[in-house]
């Protein structure tokens, strides 16, 4: 586990067909500690995940430095692992060789890869399903392998992208316990990029909320609500509260967008 | 209990029935008169015909022939169209390299260089093997270039983002991922192949089912000429089947990415 | 958004983009072409290669002129056209309605369907003798062949055009009223038009094929007669150029449609 440090990030996009470059991220400063369940939310066009791939290593940053651990971050490095919306499971390959499939890449020294890769599997709870392949799960369970396979190669920062994304609504709450469950046995620093303001409320510590044009961060939210967290805390008035605030965000936000679609 | 059977062999059934339904109308044709049989023959006869060729071995030397022209050829064309079909899809300098001349392939038809061949190869195996060769290459390599080439983004980056080298990338997700389209080509290599060889034996051959053909209607006999045609027909199918039964073995773990 | 890191080549290079400024991949191509026609050129000349077998740019060009002004170009041009558009003509004719008629019937299909695929893949061109030996060595079995050759593809085509037809158009248009005949012009008809003319396509390539292959198996007149020829004579330059001919005009013939095929297709909302 590390600490994320984020300084004066700025991230600048060259549009297609043109030498324009528009700045998708700016001026972003963030702290995560150690050990962090940290939320990233915003309407759409706000830049979290393009934030988040750019702590991944995937997006090649302009201006600003992001650290962890103090290590600058150049690329994709064994101290993190993704969590995509998109299960990205190689279809030929059962959900153990899926989950193996990242410890194969980092070339995995500690120890036997198959015990490696079961153990994350259990944890995930489909032990009775390690020999399937993907075309024969349902999208959460898709969704547990993908999240087996960057635990497997024991990241410092877990990363993910909107997760659950693609699930359906019930799936998606049962989705948030499991993960809140498998979180707590190692507490791993955790980023999680998400529209749907409930699980940022349920499953974080801090909530970012991010602003667009350029995207930036407007507020950062601390979520003292007791851990483990319960489906009742649902309900609880100080959940309410944050919920409020959350929306009043997005809201202001939608009032510039539907200026913005009418302008254009 | 009927039923399933018949929903099963569904395909089966129904290509038995049509098969019978052929063979009766061309029986009827000729018995009506509409035909003379001089020009299409008729089952019984080229049955007989059939029994004949298959007796004296001539058939089956000629399906020998054809047979062995037609997996030089394929092996040529898989050989060369996987091969510079990987490199293409991987390098973007390759492919660009040879588009020029794929695009002209495409718009000519290779039989029109056939005299070239002649004058080059001389009549026989060579000229056929070549000729097949360039016919069943385009389908080969242009479905082994789409398939390296569209490798699923999202597979890509999440290979990335666990470290992949690019050699990692094209063994480990490109290559397995592109599996189902270059059988799918071969499955089109295989068809166009044997059309290949057939043809160019129909002109310059002294073995081979498209040198009987040409045998048989030089000499006007309709009868012994059915067989070959029949037996190249049959070939085809046999063939093409089986490629389409590898794909659908292969094509297994494609079924649905989302439900 | 680009989500993966890459080198330069997404982003391109930074500053000037004022002048057009051709793609990588089309100066590798034309640079690979050039090389090419050198190679061609120079091979011969310094004995890496046999010219009589391989001749050379300079000379097919020069043939090129002969053929058009002292050969008998446009007679033979003429004789392979007609027995081109003549066979096309005779297969759209007949193969449009019967693929019409196949694709709307469920029983003409489940009877017809298996051998009709088999004779699509099955090289119509091993007909070629037969052809000859009931129609003779002059035109007529050229036109044949050109004729079986375009059937198929076009059938096929069509009928899968008929069942293309969106259902929902179907029903909207029968919650208005139409009739089976109303849905059939209006709908199936205009609805399977891009898939006719992918058949269409398909087609003119064996059409081509048709009436070069029989026009080199036997022929008294024609492209594919004069290809025979020279092939013959070792006149490998005039041979190119005839080749070279019949090529431009199947890739024409392919564009044309090919683009008819695209405006037809932007109708359909996909």
């Amino acid at each position: 586990m590390a600490e994320i440090e984020i300084r004066n990030l700025g991230i600048d996009y060259r549009k297609p067909n043109s030498d324009e470059l528009f700045a998708a991220v700016d001026n972003v400063n963030l702290s995560v500690g150690e050990g962090e369940f940290v939320s990233i939310v915003g309407s759409s066009g706000c830049g979290k995940s393009t934030l988040l791939l750019s702590v991944a290593g995937l997006v090649k940053i302009t201006r600003g430095s992001i650290t962890i651990g103090g290590k600058t971050v150049t690329g994709p490095g064994p101290d993190r692992a993704v969590v995509f919306q998109d299960a990205s499971l190689l279809p030929w390959r059962t959900v153990l060789g899926n989950v193996r499939f990242g410890l194969e890449m980092q070339r995995w020294t500690g120890g036997d890869l198959t015990k490696q890769a079961m153990s994350m599997i259990k944890l995930v709870g489909l032990a009775r399903f390690a020999d399937y392949y993907p075309h024969q799960l349902s999208g959460g369970m898709r969704q547990r392998v993908n999240i087996a396979r960057a635990l497997a190669v024991d990241p410092e920062v877990l990363l993910m992208d909107e997760p659950f994304g693609a699930l359906d609504a019930q799936t998606r709450e049962i989705m948030g316990g499991e993960l809140l469950r498998i979180w707590e046995s190692d507490k791993k620093t955790a980023l999680f990029v998400t529209h749907d303001i409930d699980e940022a409320i349920f499953l974080s510590d801090k909530i970012v909320v991010m602003g667009r044009n350029p995207g930036h961060v407007k507020e950062v939210i601390t979520v003292d609500l007791p851990r483990p967290r319960t489906p009742e805390i649902l309900d609880s008035e100080r959940f309410t509260e944050f919920r409020r605030r959350l929306r009043a965000h997005l809201a202001a936000d939608m009032a510039g967008m539907h200026f913005m679609e009418e302008a254009a | 209990m009927m039923m399933d059977i018949f929903m099963r062999r569904q395909a089966l059934i129904l290509g038995t029935l049509s098969l019978v339904t052929i063979v009766v109308l061309w029986q009827l044709v000729v018995d009506f008169g509409i035909v003379n049989p001089f020009f299409i023959s008729t089952p019984g006869a080229v049955w007989q015909e059939f029994l004949v060729q298959l007796n004296d071995g001539s058939l089956l030397t000629n399906i020998l022939a054809t047979l062995y022209s037609f997996a030089l050829a394929l092996g040529l064309a898989v050989a060369v169209g996987i091969g510079l079909g990987m490199l293409s899809g991987w390098f973007q300098d390759v492919e660009a390299a040879l588009e020029p001349f794929i695009w002209f392939k495409y718009s000519a038809p290779t039989v029109a260089f056939y005299p070239l061949f002649i004058a080059w190869l001389g009549y026989g195996t060579p000229t056929i093997v070549a000729i097949a060769f360039l016919f069943a290459l385009t389908p080969i390599y242009a479905n082994t270039l789409s398939g390296i080439k569209n490798v699923d983004r999202d597979l890509k980056r999440a290979a990335i983002s666990f470290g992949a080298r690019p050699y990692d990338i094209f063994f480990r997700v490109a290559l397995p991922g592109s599996v189902p389209v270059i059988v799918a080509g071969l499955r089109l290599g295989v068809g166009r192949a044997l059309t290949g060889v057939v043809v160019a034996e129909l002109f310059g051959a002294n073995a081979g089912l498209g040198y009987s053909i040409a045998y048989y209607a030089q000499m006007l006999q309709t009868n012994r000429m059915m067989v070959p045609i029949v037996t190249v027909i049959l070939l085809g199918v046999i063939l093409t089947q089986a490629l389409s039964y590898v794909e659908k073995k292969t094509d297994a773990w494609r079924v649905t990415h989302d439900n | 958004m680009a989500m993966v890191a890459t080198s330069a080549r997404d982003t391109g290079k930074t500053g000037t983009a004022k002048a057009w400024r051709p793609a990588r991949s089309t100066i590798v191509s034309i640079v690979s072409v050039a090389v090419f026609f050198i190679l061609w050129q120079v091979a011969p000349d310094l004995g890496w290669v046999n010219g009589r077998f391989t001749s050379q740019p300079s000379q097919v060009f020069l043939a090129a002129i002969e053929v058009l002004l002292n050969d008998d170009f446009f007679y033979h041009a003429r004789i392979s056209l007609t027995e081109f558009f003549l066979g096309f003509a005779l297969a759209l004719v007949v193969s449009i309605p019967l693929g019409v008629l196949l694709g709307t019937s469920q029983t003409a299909r489940y009877l017809i369907d298996p051998p009709l695929m088999a004779l699509y893949i099955a090289p119509t061109l091993v007909l070629l003798p037969i052809l000859v030996v009931w129609l003779g060595i002059g035109m007529a079995s050229k036109v044949a062949v050109v004729f079986l050759g375009a059937l198929f593809p076009i059938v096929v085509n069509t009928m899968a055009g008929m069942r293309e037809a969106d259902p929902k158009l179907i029903r909207a248009a029968r919650s208005f009223g139409a009739s089976r005949l109303d849905v059939f012009v209006r709908i199936l008809v205009p609805g399977s038009l891009p898939s006719i003319l992918t058949g269409i396509r398909l087609a003119v390539g064996r059409a081509v094929l048709g009436v070069v292959v029989g026009e080199l198996f036997v022929s008294q007149a024609g492209i594919g007669y004069q290809l025979n020829t020279y092939g013959s004579a070792m006149r490998i330059d005039r041979l190119l150029v005839y080749a070279l001919v019949v090529s431009a005009f199947g890739y024409t013939l392919t564009v044309l449609v090919r683009a008819l095929e695209g405006r037809v297709r932007t109708w359909r909302p996909e």
